[in-house]
């Protein structure tokens, strides 16, 4: 209940605040989007799979989300930007299709 | 081989990224005080994604919020160009009316100044037309030393239609002007600095019978004769009601040293 109180409390606080992403951080945002979203469906995997981990799930957003931002702006700097975007793009993209078809398969049985 | 290997490197890091898709960690069973934390209902769980759906908010949100300026400046861009357009088909249309504006006045200028017309008549600026007479010289026959014919016949001819009283003459098509000379050069007698050949069509506009007789009668039609007689070039006059003649070529008209006296216009 308390995990869907937060999300609740996360998509209020975005609707009614409209936080601003500062300018130089925003080329991150998509980037750091997927990689939290990975983390979330591979949480909610685990979670179906009863080996969810709160500890696992904090650290593996949050190294998710700075590793993914942290390559995009390594690519910036090396003027590999949009390729290794799309890399983590693709890699996290494999991730999150996996897990997503491990949840269907746990569920649905197909 | 090492194609090979590689192709199936490549094959197996994709598989290995879809194999352990899940995070190793949580496969781990883990001492200590997370040994047997398995729990989803916790404020840290609730932290993270509400992290979470802030991140993704903040994205929507500030997507969203940008969408009106890009789509203003679109809107502003379109009604720019819409209004370009209109200025440019005004500014056409106002071209267009003085354009008129301006053929009219000169049309209407030319109609209502009869003597200006007759200068340039006169002057050989205009094209005319009315009744004349039609003289075709052609070289002789006989191949006589002077049975050609020369740029001075030509002169000779033209002065003597003028003081016969032709108001307008043309040499095959070459409308003589006050600034038309006859003269021979590079093998061809050239009028208005075209070359032209023979047989020569004069072409003079006057009252038809008065023009023959009085070109008969002065000395260039004596001398004319004369060539007639002695050289055999060939001759021949023909009366008309209608007969026409080109303007002078606009370079032969333009002025570029003389200037009108003041006072005297």
């Amino acid at each position: 209940m308390i995990p869907v109180i937060g999300l609740a409390i996360g998509i209020v606080a975005g609707l009614l605040l409209e936080p601003t992403v500062p300018r130089d951080l925003q080329p991150y945002l998509p980037i750091a989007i997927v990689a939290a979203l990975d983390a979330v469906i591979g949480a909610l995997r685990a979670l179906g799979e009863r080996r969810f981990n709160d500890r696992v799930f904090v650290v593996s957003f949050i190294s998710n989300v700075l590793i993914a931002s942290f390559m995009v702006y390594l690519g910036d700097q090396l003027g590999v930007g949009s390729q290794l975007s799309t890399g983590v793009v693709v890699v996290l993209g494999i991730r999150i299709f996996a897990n997503a078809a491990a949840i269907r398969r746990r569920i649905f049985h197909a | 081989m090492a194609e090979q290997d590689a192709a199936a490197q490549a094959e197996g890091l994709l598989e290995q990224i879809a194999d352990t898709a899940l995070d190793d960690d949580y496969y781990v069973v883990r001492a200590g005080d997370y040994a047997q934390s398995r729990e989803f209902n916790t404020p840290l769980t609730a932290l993270v994604l509400a992290v979470f759906a802030l991140l993704v908010m903040m994205a929507a949100v500030q997507t969203r919020n940008d969408r009106p300026a890009t789509e203003r400046a679109r809107s502003t861009l379109i009604s720019d160009v819409a209004a370009r357009k209109e200025l440019q088909t005004e500014r056409e249309a106002t071209a267009e009316r003085l354009r008129e504006e301006v053929d009219e006045l000169s049309a209407s200028a030319n109609r209502f100044d009869p003597s200006y017309q007759n200068l340039r008549i006169e002057a050989g600026d205009l094209a005319a037309e009315g009744p004349g007479i039609t003289v075709v010289v052609s070289p002789s026959l006989q191949r006589n030393v002077d049975g050609g014919i020369t740029d001075d016949d030509l002169q000779i001819l033209v002065n003597g239609l003028w003081y016969a009283g032709a108001e307008a003459v043309a040499i095959n098509g070459e409308r003589i002007g006050s600034l038309t000379g006859i003269h021979f050069a590079n093998g061809a007698i050239n009028v208005n600095f075209r070359d032209i050949a023979p047989p020569y069509t004069v072409v003079a506009i006057g009252q038809s019978d008065t023009l023959m007789q009085r070109f008969e009668d002065n000395p260039a039609g004596r001398y004319w004769a004369s060539r007639q007689k002695d050289a055999a070039v060939q001759f021949g006059v023909t009366p008309s009601s209608d007969l026409d003649v080109p303007a002078a070529p606009k370079k032969r008209m333009t002025i570029r040293h003389a200037k009108a006296i003041k006072g005297e216009e």
